[in-house]
Protein backbone atom coordinates (compact mmCIF):
# COMPACT_ATOMS: atom_id res chain seq x y z
CA UNK A 1 0.00 0.00 0.00
CA UNK A 2 1.65 3.08 -0.99
CA UNK A 3 1.40 5.91 0.84
CA UNK A 4 -1.40 8.59 -0.68
CA UNK A 5 -0.57 11.11 -2.94
CA UNK A 6 -1.06 14.17 -0.66
CA UNK A 7 -3.08 16.98 -2.53
CA UNK A 8 -2.96 20.11 -0.78
CA UNK A 9 0.54 19.55 -0.12
CA UNK A 10 2.06 21.57 -3.11
CA UNK A 11 2.75 24.78 -2.57
CA UNK A 12 1.66 27.38 -4.69
CA UNK A 13 4.93 28.43 -7.34
CA UNK A 14 6.84 31.68 -6.11
CA UNK A 15 7.99 32.41 -2.66
CA UNK A 16 5.06 34.83 -1.75
CA UNK A 17 3.77 33.74 1.56
CA UNK A 18 0.19 31.75 1.15
CA UNK A 19 -1.91 34.65 2.33
CA UNK A 20 -1.53 36.69 -0.84
CA UNK A 21 -3.67 33.67 -2.67
CA UNK A 22 -6.92 34.17 -1.44
CA UNK A 23 -8.39 31.41 -3.55
CA UNK A 24 -6.71 29.10 -0.99
CA UNK A 25 -8.60 30.36 2.14
CA UNK A 26 -10.91 32.08 1.26
CA UNK A 27 -13.66 28.88 0.63
CA UNK A 28 -12.46 27.66 3.48
CA UNK A 29 -13.31 30.89 5.83
CA UNK A 30 -16.83 31.08 3.97
CA UNK A 31 -17.97 27.68 5.12
CA UNK A 32 -16.99 28.00 8.09
CA UNK A 33 -19.15 31.37 8.16
CA UNK A 34 -21.87 29.51 6.79
CA UNK A 35 -21.71 26.53 9.24
CA UNK A 36 -21.59 29.16 12.01
CA UNK A 37 -24.71 31.16 11.02
CA UNK A 38 -26.45 27.32 10.45
CA UNK A 39 -25.21 26.74 13.79
CA UNK A 40 -26.82 29.62 15.57
CA UNK A 41 -29.56 29.41 13.62
CA UNK A 42 -30.44 25.67 14.65
CA UNK A 43 -29.04 26.28 18.34
CA UNK A 44 -32.07 29.36 19.00
CA UNK A 45 -34.96 26.89 17.63
CA UNK A 46 -33.81 24.27 19.60
CA UNK A 47 -31.70 24.76 22.40
CA UNK A 48 -30.96 20.98 23.25
CA UNK A 49 -29.81 20.37 20.17
CA UNK A 50 -26.87 22.46 19.87
CA UNK A 51 -25.38 25.50 22.52
CA UNK A 52 -24.64 28.27 21.23
CA UNK A 53 -21.09 29.48 20.04
CA UNK A 54 -20.78 32.40 22.53
CA UNK A 55 -21.52 29.91 25.64
CA UNK A 56 -19.28 27.34 23.98
CA UNK A 57 -16.04 30.00 23.76
CA UNK A 58 -17.34 31.29 27.36
CA UNK A 59 -16.66 28.57 28.29
CA UNK A 60 -13.48 28.04 27.22
CA UNK A 61 -12.24 31.36 27.77
CA UNK A 62 -13.65 31.56 31.64
CA UNK A 63 -11.82 28.22 32.16
CA UNK A 64 -8.74 28.00 30.21
CA UNK A 65 -6.84 26.09 32.69
CA UNK A 66 -9.41 23.27 33.42
CA UNK A 67 -9.65 22.53 29.62
CA UNK A 68 -5.64 23.16 29.10
CA UNK A 69 -4.89 20.36 31.81
CA UNK A 70 -7.51 17.40 30.99
CA UNK A 71 -6.39 17.86 27.51
CA UNK A 72 -2.68 17.49 28.96
CA UNK A 73 -3.75 14.09 30.63
CA UNK A 74 -5.70 13.24 27.41
CA UNK A 75 -2.40 13.52 25.25
CA UNK A 76 -0.64 12.09 27.71
CA UNK A 77 -2.12 8.92 27.47
CA UNK A 78 -2.28 9.38 23.68
CA UNK A 79 1.62 9.89 23.18
CA UNK A 80 2.51 7.01 25.24
CA UNK A 81 0.26 4.63 24.57
CA UNK A 82 1.08 5.37 20.50
CA UNK A 83 4.96 5.53 21.65
CA UNK A 84 4.03 1.85 23.25
CA UNK A 85 2.01 0.37 20.83
CA UNK A 86 4.13 1.63 17.88
CA UNK A 87 7.29 0.28 19.47
CA UNK A 88 5.62 -3.17 19.65
CA UNK A 89 4.16 -2.89 16.81
CA UNK A 90 7.51 -1.94 14.66
CA UNK A 91 8.98 -4.45 16.73
CA UNK A 92 6.72 -7.12 15.54
CA UNK A 93 6.51 -5.85 12.00
CA UNK A 94 10.67 -6.40 12.03
CA UNK A 95 10.33 -9.60 13.46
CA UNK A 96 7.43 -11.07 11.20
CA UNK A 97 9.68 -10.08 8.01
CA UNK A 98 12.45 -11.62 8.81
CA UNK A 99 10.98 -14.97 10.49
CA UNK A 100 8.34 -16.58 8.52
CA UNK A 101 7.32 -18.80 11.37
CA UNK A 102 6.57 -15.38 13.39
CA UNK A 103 4.31 -13.87 10.72
CA UNK A 104 2.01 -16.94 10.69
CA UNK A 105 1.91 -16.66 14.39
CA UNK A 106 1.28 -13.08 15.05
CA UNK A 107 -0.77 -12.11 11.96
CA UNK A 108 -3.94 -13.81 12.71
CA UNK A 109 -3.63 -12.80 16.54
CA UNK A 110 -3.36 -8.69 15.10
CA UNK A 111 -6.20 -8.91 12.80
CA UNK A 112 -8.57 -10.85 15.71
CA UNK A 113 -7.40 -8.20 18.00
CA UNK A 114 -8.15 -5.30 14.67
CA UNK A 115 -11.26 -6.43 14.68
CA UNK A 116 -12.60 -6.62 18.12
CA UNK A 117 -14.46 -3.17 19.21
CA UNK A 118 -12.41 -1.62 21.40
CA UNK A 119 -15.24 0.34 22.50
CA UNK A 120 -15.94 -3.10 23.94
CA UNK A 121 -12.79 -4.04 25.59
CA UNK A 122 -12.37 -0.42 27.94
CA UNK A 123 -14.17 -1.79 30.26
CA UNK A 124 -13.00 -4.78 30.77
CA UNK A 125 -9.86 -3.12 31.33
CA UNK A 126 -11.27 -0.66 33.54
CA UNK A 127 -12.53 -3.78 35.94
CA UNK A 128 -8.77 -5.15 35.03
CA UNK A 129 -6.67 -1.91 35.77
CA UNK A 130 -8.60 0.49 37.72
CA UNK A 131 -9.75 4.02 36.75
CA UNK A 132 -5.84 5.14 36.53
CA UNK A 133 -3.91 6.26 33.54
CA UNK A 134 -3.06 2.10 32.68
CA UNK A 135 -6.05 1.11 31.11
CA UNK A 136 -6.40 4.46 29.15
CA UNK A 137 -2.89 3.51 28.00
CA UNK A 138 -3.68 0.05 26.83
CA UNK A 139 -6.66 1.18 24.56
CA UNK A 140 -4.50 3.66 23.04
CA UNK A 141 -1.41 1.58 22.27
CA UNK A 142 -3.89 -1.26 21.17
CA UNK A 143 -5.74 1.17 18.44
CA UNK A 144 -2.56 2.50 16.83
CA UNK A 145 -1.08 -0.93 16.92
CA UNK A 146 -2.65 -2.55 13.92
CA UNK A 147 -2.29 0.00 11.02
CA UNK A 148 1.14 0.14 12.47
CA UNK A 149 2.00 -3.18 12.37
CA UNK A 150 0.71 -3.75 9.25
CA UNK A 151 2.29 -0.92 6.88
CA UNK A 152 5.55 -1.32 8.58
CA UNK A 153 5.99 -4.87 7.71
CA UNK A 154 4.39 -4.01 4.09
CA UNK A 155 7.16 -1.58 4.26
CA UNK A 156 10.09 -3.56 4.96
CA UNK A 157 9.16 -6.29 2.19
CA UNK A 158 9.57 -3.38 -0.39
CA UNK A 159 12.49 -3.81 -1.28
CA UNK A 160 13.11 -4.77 -4.25
CA UNK A 161 14.39 -8.14 -4.70
CA UNK A 162 17.14 -6.95 -7.36
CA UNK A 163 18.35 -4.39 -4.92
CA UNK A 164 18.63 -7.12 -2.11
CA UNK A 165 20.37 -9.44 -4.95
CA UNK A 166 23.07 -6.87 -5.32
CA UNK A 167 23.44 -6.52 -1.50
CA UNK A 168 24.01 -9.95 -1.12
CA UNK A 169 26.46 -10.84 -3.22
CA UNK A 170 28.84 -8.48 -0.87
CA UNK A 171 27.31 -10.54 1.51
CA UNK A 172 25.84 -7.75 3.44
CA UNK A 173 24.45 -9.15 7.07
CA UNK A 174 20.83 -10.12 7.58
CA UNK A 175 21.08 -6.73 9.85
CA UNK A 176 22.84 -4.38 7.54
CA UNK A 177 20.47 -5.63 4.79
CA UNK A 178 17.45 -4.31 7.54
CA UNK A 179 19.39 -0.99 8.72
CA UNK A 180 20.44 -0.10 5.27
CA UNK A 181 17.70 -1.15 2.85
CA UNK A 182 14.19 -2.17 4.74
CA UNK A 183 14.01 0.06 7.62
CA UNK A 184 14.47 3.48 5.46
CA UNK A 185 12.13 2.26 2.55
CA UNK A 186 9.72 1.41 5.15
CA UNK A 187 9.40 5.14 6.52
CA UNK A 188 6.92 6.29 3.79
CA UNK A 189 4.89 3.17 5.32
CA UNK A 190 5.09 4.00 8.39
CA UNK A 191 4.12 7.81 7.99
CA UNK A 192 1.25 6.69 6.43
CA UNK A 193 0.44 4.48 9.50
CA UNK A 194 0.83 7.45 11.56
CA UNK A 195 -1.58 9.91 9.59
CA UNK A 196 -3.66 7.29 10.51
CA UNK A 197 -2.59 6.21 13.99
CA UNK A 198 -1.96 9.72 15.58
CA UNK A 199 -5.62 10.39 15.30
CA UNK A 200 -7.07 7.13 16.41
CA UNK A 201 -4.96 7.15 19.57
CA UNK A 202 -6.59 10.34 20.85
CA UNK A 203 -10.00 8.47 19.87
CA UNK A 204 -8.53 5.68 22.10
CA UNK A 205 -7.60 7.57 25.04
CA UNK A 206 -11.05 9.70 24.63
CA UNK A 207 -13.45 6.06 24.62
CA UNK A 208 -10.86 4.93 27.68
CA UNK A 209 -11.99 7.72 29.56
CA UNK A 210 -15.41 7.83 28.71
CA UNK A 211 -15.67 4.10 30.14
CA UNK A 212 -14.02 5.59 33.40
CA UNK A 213 -15.65 8.54 33.99
CA UNK A 214 -14.72 10.23 37.29
CA UNK A 215 -11.27 8.74 37.46
CA UNK A 216 -8.17 10.90 36.47
CA UNK A 217 -10.02 13.37 34.40
CA UNK A 218 -9.26 13.83 30.66
CA UNK A 219 -10.94 15.71 28.35
CA UNK A 220 -13.28 11.98 27.61
CA UNK A 221 -14.21 12.63 31.46
CA UNK A 222 -14.92 16.15 31.26
CA UNK A 223 -17.64 15.33 27.80
CA UNK A 224 -19.36 12.50 29.89
CA UNK A 225 -19.63 14.34 33.21
CA UNK A 226 -20.36 17.03 31.07
CA UNK A 227 -23.37 15.67 28.78
CA UNK A 228 -24.95 13.34 32.23
CA UNK A 229 -25.22 16.90 33.86
CA UNK A 230 -26.41 18.54 30.84
CA UNK A 231 -23.99 21.00 30.66
CA UNK A 232 -23.72 21.01 26.36
CA UNK A 233 -21.47 24.05 26.03
CA UNK A 234 -18.77 22.33 27.81
CA UNK A 235 -19.49 19.16 26.00
CA UNK A 236 -18.92 21.34 22.73
CA UNK A 237 -16.02 23.46 24.44
CA UNK A 238 -14.00 19.89 25.34
CA UNK A 239 -14.51 18.20 21.42
CA UNK A 240 -13.63 21.65 20.20
CA UNK A 241 -10.38 21.54 21.98
CA UNK A 242 -9.73 17.47 20.88
CA UNK A 243 -10.27 18.54 17.27
CA UNK A 244 -7.76 21.20 17.73
CA UNK A 245 -5.18 18.94 19.55
CA UNK A 246 -5.86 16.25 16.56
CA UNK A 247 -4.79 18.81 13.60
CA UNK A 248 -2.19 19.79 15.93
CA UNK A 249 -0.98 16.18 16.12
CA UNK A 250 -1.20 15.45 12.36
CA UNK A 251 1.01 18.54 11.71
CA UNK A 252 3.48 17.33 13.78
CA UNK A 253 3.45 14.55 11.66
CA UNK A 254 3.50 15.69 8.34
CA UNK A 255 6.28 18.26 9.34
CA UNK A 256 8.66 14.97 10.41
CA UNK A 257 7.76 13.36 7.44
CA UNK A 258 8.09 16.13 5.02
CA UNK A 259 11.78 16.02 7.00
CA UNK A 260 12.73 12.77 7.01
CA UNK A 261 11.30 11.71 3.50
CA UNK A 262 12.57 14.57 1.46
CA UNK A 263 13.95 11.48 -1.06
CA UNK A 264 10.29 10.20 -1.49
CA UNK A 265 8.82 13.57 -2.19
CA UNK A 266 11.50 14.28 -4.77
CA UNK A 267 10.38 11.20 -6.79
CA UNK A 268 7.24 12.59 -6.89
CA UNK A 269 8.23 15.38 -8.60
CA UNK B 1 45.17 -17.82 -11.05
CA UNK B 2 45.70 -21.17 -12.64
CA UNK B 3 42.09 -22.45 -13.49
CA UNK B 4 39.36 -20.40 -14.75
CA UNK B 5 37.79 -17.73 -13.05
CA UNK B 6 34.18 -19.47 -13.19
CA UNK B 7 33.48 -22.62 -13.73
CA UNK B 8 30.06 -24.38 -14.09
CA UNK B 9 30.39 -28.27 -14.32
CA UNK B 10 26.74 -30.48 -15.28
CA UNK B 11 24.77 -27.50 -13.67
CA UNK B 12 21.25 -28.09 -13.50
CA UNK B 13 18.95 -26.24 -11.86
CA UNK B 14 14.75 -26.48 -12.07
CA UNK B 15 11.97 -24.15 -10.55
CA UNK B 16 9.27 -26.08 -9.88
CA UNK B 17 8.83 -28.37 -13.03
CA UNK B 18 10.22 -26.19 -15.34
CA UNK B 19 13.70 -27.34 -15.97
CA UNK B 20 15.71 -23.73 -16.16
CA UNK B 21 19.07 -25.08 -16.52
CA UNK B 22 19.66 -28.54 -17.88
CA UNK B 23 23.47 -29.87 -17.69
CA UNK B 24 25.28 -26.95 -18.50
CA UNK B 25 28.75 -26.66 -18.53
CA UNK B 26 30.93 -23.80 -18.83
CA UNK B 27 34.80 -21.86 -18.08
CA UNK B 28 35.33 -18.37 -18.12
CA UNK B 29 39.26 -17.72 -18.63
CA UNK B 30 40.32 -15.15 -15.76
CA UNK B 31 40.22 -11.57 -17.11
CA UNK B 32 38.29 -12.42 -20.49
CA UNK B 33 35.23 -11.39 -21.45
CA UNK B 34 32.01 -13.52 -22.14
CA UNK B 35 28.38 -12.99 -23.12
CA UNK B 36 25.74 -15.10 -22.71
CA UNK B 37 23.14 -14.78 -25.62
CA UNK B 38 19.82 -16.69 -25.93
CA UNK B 39 15.88 -15.94 -25.88
CA UNK B 40 14.09 -16.33 -23.05
CA UNK B 41 13.73 -19.08 -20.78
CA UNK B 42 17.14 -20.35 -21.80
CA UNK B 43 18.56 -19.96 -18.17
CA UNK B 44 20.59 -17.08 -18.94
CA UNK B 45 20.03 -15.38 -16.02
CA UNK B 46 20.16 -18.63 -13.80
CA UNK B 47 23.10 -19.22 -14.91
CA UNK B 48 24.34 -15.74 -13.91
CA UNK B 49 22.23 -16.06 -10.17
CA UNK B 50 24.24 -19.12 -9.80
CA UNK B 51 27.62 -17.78 -10.41
CA UNK B 52 26.99 -14.67 -8.10
CA UNK B 53 25.78 -17.68 -5.27
CA UNK B 54 22.29 -16.21 -5.65
CA UNK B 55 20.89 -20.04 -6.18
CA UNK B 56 22.07 -22.93 -5.79
CA UNK B 57 22.45 -25.81 -8.42
CA UNK B 58 20.15 -28.69 -7.91
CA UNK B 59 23.15 -30.95 -9.45
CA UNK B 60 26.71 -30.03 -10.76
CA UNK B 61 28.91 -27.70 -8.87
CA UNK B 62 29.73 -23.82 -9.34
CA UNK B 63 33.18 -22.85 -8.88
CA UNK B 64 33.86 -19.24 -8.24
CA UNK B 65 37.50 -17.96 -8.09
CA UNK B 66 38.39 -21.46 -7.29
CA UNK B 67 36.14 -21.67 -4.36
CA UNK B 68 31.93 -21.37 -3.92
CA UNK B 69 30.57 -18.74 -5.11
CA UNK B 70 29.22 -17.61 -1.46
CA UNK B 71 33.34 -17.45 -0.22
CA UNK B 72 33.74 -15.19 -3.51
CA UNK B 73 31.01 -13.19 -2.48
CA UNK B 74 31.66 -13.04 1.26
CA UNK B 75 35.32 -11.88 0.02
CA UNK B 76 33.44 -9.43 -1.62
CA UNK B 77 35.36 -10.56 -5.01
CA UNK B 78 31.78 -10.67 -7.30
CA UNK B 79 30.54 -7.53 -8.73
CA UNK B 80 26.90 -7.66 -9.76
CA UNK B 81 24.86 -5.67 -12.10
CA UNK B 82 21.25 -6.39 -12.23
CA UNK B 83 18.27 -5.43 -15.15
CA UNK B 84 17.44 -2.37 -13.48
CA UNK B 85 19.87 0.32 -11.72
CA UNK B 86 18.55 -1.25 -8.28
CA UNK B 87 19.65 1.96 -6.91
CA UNK B 88 18.52 3.00 -3.10
CA UNK B 89 16.60 6.21 -3.37
CA UNK B 90 17.24 7.95 -0.54
CA UNK B 91 20.89 7.77 -0.90
CA UNK B 92 22.81 10.29 -3.55
CA UNK B 93 24.81 9.04 -6.13
CA UNK B 94 28.24 8.53 -4.57
CA UNK B 95 26.68 7.04 -1.44
CA UNK B 96 25.07 4.53 -3.23
CA UNK B 97 28.35 3.27 -4.75
CA UNK B 98 30.13 3.65 -1.20
CA UNK B 99 27.61 1.50 0.59
CA UNK B 100 28.19 -2.09 -0.97
CA UNK B 101 31.76 -1.17 0.67
CA UNK B 102 30.57 -0.62 4.02
CA UNK B 103 28.31 -3.60 4.36
CA UNK B 104 30.50 -6.68 5.48
CA UNK B 105 33.38 -5.22 7.12
CA UNK B 106 34.89 -8.76 7.63
CA UNK B 107 35.36 -9.26 4.03
CA UNK B 108 38.83 -7.51 3.44
CA UNK B 109 40.16 -10.42 5.66
CA UNK B 110 38.30 -12.82 3.68
CA UNK B 111 39.87 -11.68 0.64
CA UNK B 112 43.23 -12.97 -1.38
CA UNK B 113 46.29 -11.41 -0.12
CA UNK B 114 47.92 -8.99 -2.22
CA UNK B 115 44.50 -7.13 -3.59
CA UNK B 116 45.21 -3.49 -3.92
CA UNK B 117 43.69 -0.36 -2.37
CA UNK B 118 39.75 -0.41 -3.72
CA UNK B 119 39.45 2.36 -6.25
CA UNK B 120 38.61 5.91 -5.41
CA UNK B 121 34.56 6.02 -6.04
CA UNK B 122 34.17 10.11 -6.59
CA UNK B 123 37.43 9.11 -9.27
CA UNK B 124 35.52 6.05 -10.94
CA UNK B 125 32.31 8.00 -11.09
CA UNK B 126 34.04 11.28 -12.51
CA UNK B 127 35.76 8.72 -15.25
CA UNK B 128 32.34 7.43 -16.00
CA UNK B 129 31.42 10.92 -16.49
CA UNK B 130 28.69 11.16 -13.40
CA UNK B 131 31.46 14.02 -11.68
CA UNK B 132 28.53 16.85 -11.46
CA UNK B 133 25.95 14.23 -9.87
CA UNK B 134 27.75 12.80 -7.22
CA UNK B 135 25.17 14.63 -4.43
CA UNK B 136 22.04 13.83 -6.64
CA UNK B 137 19.52 11.19 -5.73
CA UNK B 138 18.97 8.77 -8.36
CA UNK B 139 15.22 9.76 -9.15
CA UNK B 140 17.24 13.34 -10.48
CA UNK B 141 19.11 11.01 -13.06
CA UNK B 142 17.87 10.06 -16.91
CA UNK B 143 17.80 5.88 -16.94
CA UNK B 144 21.45 5.27 -18.49
CA UNK B 145 23.09 7.78 -15.97
CA UNK B 146 21.15 5.64 -13.00
CA UNK B 147 22.42 2.59 -14.81
CA UNK B 148 26.16 3.93 -15.26
CA UNK B 149 25.84 4.58 -11.69
CA UNK B 150 25.33 0.67 -10.76
CA UNK B 151 27.99 -0.22 -13.00
CA UNK B 152 30.14 2.15 -11.22
CA UNK B 153 29.08 0.91 -7.62
CA UNK B 154 30.05 -3.18 -8.76
CA UNK B 155 33.18 -1.97 -10.11
CA UNK B 156 33.95 0.44 -6.98
CA UNK B 157 34.47 -3.25 -5.70
CA UNK B 158 37.63 -4.03 -7.63
CA UNK B 159 35.98 -6.91 -8.18
CA UNK B 160 37.55 -10.31 -9.95
CA UNK B 161 34.55 -11.31 -11.23
CA UNK B 162 31.39 -8.87 -12.86
CA UNK B 163 28.39 -10.05 -13.49
CA UNK B 164 25.61 -8.71 -15.40
CA UNK B 165 22.58 -9.39 -16.33
CA UNK B 166 21.12 -7.66 -19.27
CA UNK B 167 21.97 -4.29 -17.83
CA UNK B 168 21.56 -2.10 -21.24
CA UNK B 169 18.22 -3.72 -21.87
CA UNK B 170 15.70 -1.01 -20.84
CA UNK B 171 17.66 1.44 -22.48
CA UNK B 172 16.84 3.20 -26.05
CA UNK B 173 19.78 2.18 -28.69
CA UNK B 174 21.93 5.58 -28.45
CA UNK B 175 22.53 5.47 -24.99
CA UNK B 176 23.17 1.80 -25.32
CA UNK B 177 26.28 2.04 -27.57
CA UNK B 178 27.75 4.94 -25.65
CA UNK B 179 26.86 2.77 -22.13
CA UNK B 180 29.21 0.22 -23.85
CA UNK B 181 31.66 2.30 -25.00
CA UNK B 182 31.93 3.64 -21.04
CA UNK B 183 31.66 -0.39 -19.99
CA UNK B 184 34.51 -1.20 -22.20
CA UNK B 185 36.96 1.79 -20.99
CA UNK B 186 36.16 1.06 -17.34
CA UNK B 187 36.53 -2.77 -17.90
CA UNK B 188 39.76 -2.28 -19.35
CA UNK B 189 41.20 -0.74 -16.15
CA UNK B 190 40.79 -3.01 -13.92
CA UNK B 191 40.21 -6.36 -16.58
CA UNK B 192 37.56 -8.29 -14.36
CA UNK B 193 36.86 -11.54 -15.21
CA UNK B 194 33.31 -10.59 -17.00
CA UNK B 195 30.06 -12.66 -17.62
CA UNK B 196 27.72 -10.59 -19.28
CA UNK B 197 24.10 -11.73 -20.33
CA UNK B 198 22.74 -9.71 -22.95
CA UNK B 199 19.20 -10.20 -25.61
CA UNK B 200 21.50 -7.85 -28.60
CA UNK B 201 23.21 -9.80 -30.98
CA UNK B 202 25.37 -6.36 -31.51
CA UNK B 203 26.26 -5.79 -27.95
CA UNK B 204 27.41 -9.19 -27.11
CA UNK B 205 29.98 -9.28 -30.27
CA UNK B 206 31.08 -5.67 -29.10
CA UNK B 207 31.92 -6.56 -25.95
CA UNK B 208 32.85 -9.92 -25.42
CA UNK B 209 35.71 -12.01 -26.24
CA UNK B 210 33.60 -14.76 -26.58
CA UNK B 211 29.66 -15.61 -27.05
CA UNK B 212 28.20 -18.09 -25.77
CA UNK B 213 24.75 -19.24 -27.70
CA UNK B 214 22.24 -20.58 -25.48
CA UNK B 215 18.51 -23.03 -26.25
CA UNK B 216 15.72 -22.99 -24.19
CA UNK B 217 14.19 -26.23 -22.59
CA UNK B 218 15.65 -27.03 -21.26
CA UNK B 219 18.62 -24.60 -20.86
CA UNK B 220 21.85 -25.39 -22.69
CA UNK B 221 24.56 -23.73 -23.95
CA UNK B 222 24.65 -25.04 -27.50
CA UNK B 223 27.66 -23.41 -29.49
CA UNK B 224 30.26 -20.91 -28.94
CA UNK B 225 32.01 -18.08 -30.92
CA UNK B 226 35.21 -16.20 -30.32
CA UNK B 227 35.36 -12.92 -31.44
CA UNK B 228 38.73 -11.89 -32.25
CA UNK B 229 39.06 -8.58 -32.56
CA UNK B 230 40.97 -5.98 -31.53
CA UNK B 231 40.36 -3.47 -29.00
CA UNK B 232 39.06 -0.59 -28.26
CA UNK B 233 36.55 -1.33 -30.03
CA UNK B 234 35.21 1.67 -31.38
CA UNK B 235 32.06 3.06 -34.09
CA UNK B 236 34.61 2.47 -36.62
CA UNK B 237 34.72 -1.08 -35.65
CA UNK B 238 30.76 -1.47 -35.54
CA UNK B 239 30.73 -0.88 -38.96
CA UNK B 240 33.17 -2.76 -40.68
CA UNK B 241 32.80 -5.91 -42.63
CA UNK B 242 34.03 -8.31 -39.68
CA UNK B 243 32.29 -7.34 -37.13
CA UNK B 244 29.13 -8.21 -39.15
CA UNK B 245 30.39 -11.41 -40.00
CA UNK B 246 30.62 -12.69 -36.60
CA UNK B 247 27.30 -10.85 -36.08
CA UNK B 248 25.86 -12.83 -38.98
CA UNK B 249 27.42 -16.40 -37.38
CA UNK B 250 26.10 -15.37 -33.62
CA UNK B 251 22.63 -14.79 -35.08
CA UNK B 252 22.64 -18.11 -37.16
CA UNK B 253 23.60 -19.90 -34.44
CA UNK B 254 21.00 -18.27 -31.98
CA UNK B 255 18.58 -19.43 -35.32
CA UNK B 256 19.58 -22.94 -35.17
CA UNK B 257 18.77 -22.70 -31.33
CA UNK B 258 15.82 -21.46 -31.69
CA UNK B 259 14.59 -24.21 -34.53
CA UNK B 260 16.35 -27.04 -32.98
CA UNK B 261 13.87 -29.89 -31.33
CA UNK B 262 13.64 -30.03 -27.77
CA UNK B 263 16.22 -32.25 -26.00
CA UNK B 264 15.08 -33.72 -22.96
Amino acid sequence: MPPDPRPGRRRPAGPRPRFLYPGLWLPFLVLLAVLGGAWTWAARTWPYLLPPLPKVWSSLAGHPGYYASNAGTTLGEAALGLAIGGGVAFALAVLTSEVAVARRAVMPVAVVLNVTPLVAIAPALVVAFGFGAVPKVVITALICFFPILINTATGLRSVPAAIVAVYRTVRASRLEILWHLRVPSALPFIFASLRIATPLTVIGAVVAEMAAAGGSGGLGTVIATASSGNQLPVVYAAMAVLAVMGVLLLLIVTLVERRALRWHESTRE
Amino acid sequence: MAGPAIELTGVRKAYGGTVALGGADLAVAPGSFVSLIGPSGCGKSTLLRLAAGLEAPDAGSVLVLGGTPQAAAAAKRIGFVPQSPSLLPWLSVLRNVTLPRKVNRGAARRGAAGRGEPPDPAGLLRRAGLGDVLDRLPAQLSGGMQQRVAIVRALALAPDVLLMDEPFSALDEMTRESLQDQLLGLWALQRATALFVTHSVAEAVRLSDRVLVMAAHPGRIVAHVDIDLPRPRDAEMLASGPFHDYEDRVRGLLRDAWSAPDAA
